[in-house]
C-alpha cells in the first residue's frame, strides 16, 4: 500500500462509525503473563487500602490533612520535588522499556489493559464466547437477551463502584469511608469522585476500550519514537506466511504455491483493537501478543512450525542480528540508574526537618555600642509526626552571639514556624564585608532531627 | 458548539472531543497538584472572603476551574485552526491560510 493510499485509509477509519469488537478468548504463554499481571496489579490496587501499617493505613494520600503517608514514609507539600523526581523516573522508565520491548507497558500493566481484561472476562462469564456474544448482539431483543444484558451491566456497575470506593480509599481512610458509606454520610466531594472514577471505570473499560488506545492515549501517539530496529514489536513473518491460502490438512498438492499461512483469520479474531497483524505493524498494536499466542496453536495444529507471527525485532526479521545492549538502551539505562539511586538516597537521608533562613530585607546591618548586628527569619519546618523543641546554635565567627525574642522552639507537627534572630560580633572579628554563618537545628529529644543551614552575615567595608 | 465541531472538520469527531476535554482534563491534573501543594486551601480561606468548602471542597472546586481554563485555552486552539474559508462566486472553497 501506498503512502497516499495508506492516508486515505486512516482517514476513512476514522470517519468510520466506531464497530464493536469482539475479542477472541485466546490461551498461551504471552496470555498467561498478562492474566499474571493483570492479577497482581489489580490485587495491589484493591488491597493495598486495607493493609495497615503503623496503625494506620498504609498507603494513604491524606489531602484533607497535606500529608502523604507511604509506608512508613509519610510527606508533606514541602516533599513536592520528590514527586516530580518520581514522575521523571516513571516517564523514564517507559523510555527504557519501550525501547527495549516495545509496547510492553500497553499490552500488560496499562490499567486501560488491566481493567479491560477484567471487563471482557465478566462479560464472556455472562454472555459467553465471541460466537455467543456476536449472535446475542445481533438478535432482536427479548426477554432473555435483556435478561443477559441486564446482568453484565449489573455486575459492570457493581465492580465499577467499588472500583471507585477503593479508589477514594486512597485519599480518605478505608475504616471511615466504609462506615460513613454504610450511614451515608460520606461527604458531597467524595461521593462525586467516587461515582466520577467508577463512571470512568465502567465507561473505559466496558465500551472505551481500544478507542482510548487509539485515540486518547497521548504514549500512544508518542511510543514509536523511541523505536529502533532491535525494539521487539509483533510481526507477522511475510516471506513465510504469503501468498497465505486455506487447504485441507494433510494435503499437500493443494499446499503447492502456499505459504505457511492458512489464512485462518485467528489473529484478527483475537486482537483487542481489531486489526490485522499481517498487514505490518500499525499503531493500533497494543504489542499484547494475543495473535503470537493463538497462531501458533494453529501452526502447532496444522503441523508447521510456530513462529509465523512472532514477538521479534525488525532486525531478526531481516535475518540479521539483533543488538540488545545499543546506545539509546546504555543512554536511557545510565540516567534511569542515576535517577533511581539519587531518589532512594534522598529518600534514605531526607530528615523530616526543614530550616530556611531569610535576612531581613530592610537593612544591611546596625551599628550598636561597637558590635555589628545582623537580623534573619529563620523558617522552620517540622515534617514529623510529632511536636518536637529544637535547639538552636550558631557559628562561623569568634565569638558570635544569638538573641532570640523567644525562650524554647516548640514546633507542631506539620506546622511552620517563624523566629526573627539577632546575630551580633565584635567589628574587630570580621576581616571581610561578608562572612558565611552556619545556623544548626536539632531536636532535642532526638540529635538525628538535624539541620544545617549556611546564611551570610553582611558587616561594614574594613 | 455543534456548528464549531462541524467546522473542525479536518479533525475527525472523537478528536475534537479528546484534543479538547481530555487533554485539557490532564493539564488541569498537573496544574491542582503543582497549585495546592504549594498552596494550603486553609490559608487562603483566611485571607479570602470565600464560601466555606473545606480543603476537598477546594480541591475539587480548584481542578474544575483548572480544567475550565485549561479546556477553553485548548477550544480557542482548535478554533484558531479552522481553516479559514473564502467565498468565491459560486463555490466555497476552503483555502488554508498559513
Amino acid at each position: 500500500m501506498n503512502a497516499p493510499q495508506n492516508d486515505a485509509a486512516i482517514k476513512q477509519s476514522l470517519f468510520e462509525k466506531h464497530q464493536k469488537i469482539y475479542p477472541r478468548e485466546v490461551h498461551g504463554k504471552f496470555a498467561q503473563l498478562r492474566i499474571l499481571s493483570v492479577i497482581s496489579l489489580l490485587g495491589l490496587f484493591y488491597a493495598l487500602p486495607w493493609i495497615p501499617w503503623d496503625g494506620r493505613q498504609s498507603v494513604l494520600f491524606d489531602l484533607p490533612a497535606r500529608k502523604f503517608y507511604v509506608f512508613g514514609l509519610t510527606f508533606w507539600p514541602q516533599d513536592f520535588l520528590l514527586l516530580t523526581f518520581l514522575l521523571m523516573l516513571a516517564a523514564l522508565s517507559l523510555f527504557f522499556f519501550t525501547t527495549l520491548a516495545g509496547r510492553l507497558w500497553c499490552g500488560y500493566a496499562c490499567p486501560q489493559t488491566v481493567w479491560t481484561e477484567i471487563f471482557m472476562w465478566m462479560e464472556r462469564m455472562v454472555e459467553g464466547d465471541r460466537i455467543k456474544a456476536m449472535r446475542l448482539d445481533q438478535s432482536p431483543m427479548s426477554f432473555k437477551k435483556f435478561r443477559i444484558k441486564a446482568t453484565k451491566h449489573a455486575i459492570w456497575i457493581i465492580f465499577s463502584l467499588h472500583t471507585g470506593v477503593t479508589f477514594i480509599g486512597y485519599f480518605t481512610p478505608m475504616s471511615e469511608l466504609t462506615s460513613k458509606i454504610m450511614t451515608l454520610e460520606l461527604g458531597p466531594w467524595a461521593t462525586f469522585w467516587m461515582f466520577f472514577y467508577g463512571f470512568a471505570t465502567y465507561g473505559n473499560a466496558g465500551f472505551m476500550r481500544e478507542q482510548v488506545c487509539k485515540y486518547m492515549c497521548p504514549y500512544a501517539r508518542f511510543q514509536s519514537a523511541m523505536f529502533d530496529s532491535d525494539t521487539m514489536i509483533v510481526s507477522y513473518d511475510k516471506e513465510r506466511g504469503e501468498p497465505r491460502g486455506q487447504r485441507r490438512f494433510g494435503d499437500e498438492e493443494k499446499r503447492k504455491g502456499l505459504g505457511d499461512c492458512v489464512n485462518c483469520t485467528m489473529c484478527v479474531q483475537v486482537c483487542p483493537t481489531g486489526i490485522d497483524i499481517r498487514d505490518g505493524l500499525q499503531y493500533e498494536c497494543i504489542g499484547c501478543s494475543a495473535c503470537v499466542d493463538v497462531c501458533n496453536d494453529v501452526m502447532k495444529k496444522v503441523g508447521y512450525d510456530p513462529g509465523l507471527i512472532s514477538y521479534t525485532t525488525q532486525n531478526l526479521l531481516d535475518g540479521k542480528p539483533t543488538k540488545i545492549i545499543r546506545p539509546r538502551v546504555i543512554v536511557y539505562a545510565c540516567i534511569l540508574l542515576g535517577l533511581i539511586s539519587s531518589f532512594i538516597y534522598t529518600v534514605a537521608t531526607r530528615t523530616p526537618l526543614e530550616l530556611d533562613v531569610i535576612r531581613d530585607r530592610n537593612q544591611l546591618y546596625r551599628e550598636t555600642r561597637g558590635l555589628i548586628e545582623n537580623v534573619y527569619t529563620l523558617k522552620i519546618i517540622n515534617m514529623d509526626d510529632e511536636a518536637h523543641s529544637y535547639d538552636l546554635s550558631v557559628s562561623g565567627i569568634r565569638d558570635i552571639r544569638m538573641q532570640l525574642e523567644q525562650e524554647d522552639i516548640i514546633v507542631k507537627s506539620g506546622k511552620v514556624l517563624d523566629v526573627p534572630v539577632r546575630l551580633l560580633v565584635e567589628e574587630d572579628a570580621l576581616t571581610k564585608r561578608s562572612t558565611e554563618v552556619v545556623f544548626s537545628l536539632f531536636a532535642k529529644d532526638n540529635q538525628k532531627l538535624a539541620e544545617v543551614e549556611r546564611a551570610k552575615f553582611i558587616g561594614p567595608l574594613p | 458548539m455543534k456548528k464549531l465541531v462541524d467546522d473542525i472538520s479536518p479533525i475527525p469527531e472523537p478528536y475534537q472531543f479528546i484534543s479538547i476535554l481530555w487533554l485539557s482534563f490532564l493539564m488541569a491534573g498537573v496544574a491542582t497538584g503543582v497549585f495546592f501543594s504549594a498552596i494550603d486551601p486553609m490559608e487562603l480561606e483566611a485571607c479570602v472572603d470565600f464560601p466555606e468548602v473545606g480543603r476537598m471542597g477546594a480541591y475539587s472546586v480548584g481542578f474544575l476551574l483548572f480544567w475550565l481554563l485549561t479546556a477553553s485555552s485548548s477550544l480557542l486552539s482548535c478554533y484558531f485552526l479552522l481553516p479559514r474559508k473564502r467565498k468565491t462566486s459560486g463555490d466555497d472553497t476552503t483555502v488554508n491560510q498559513t
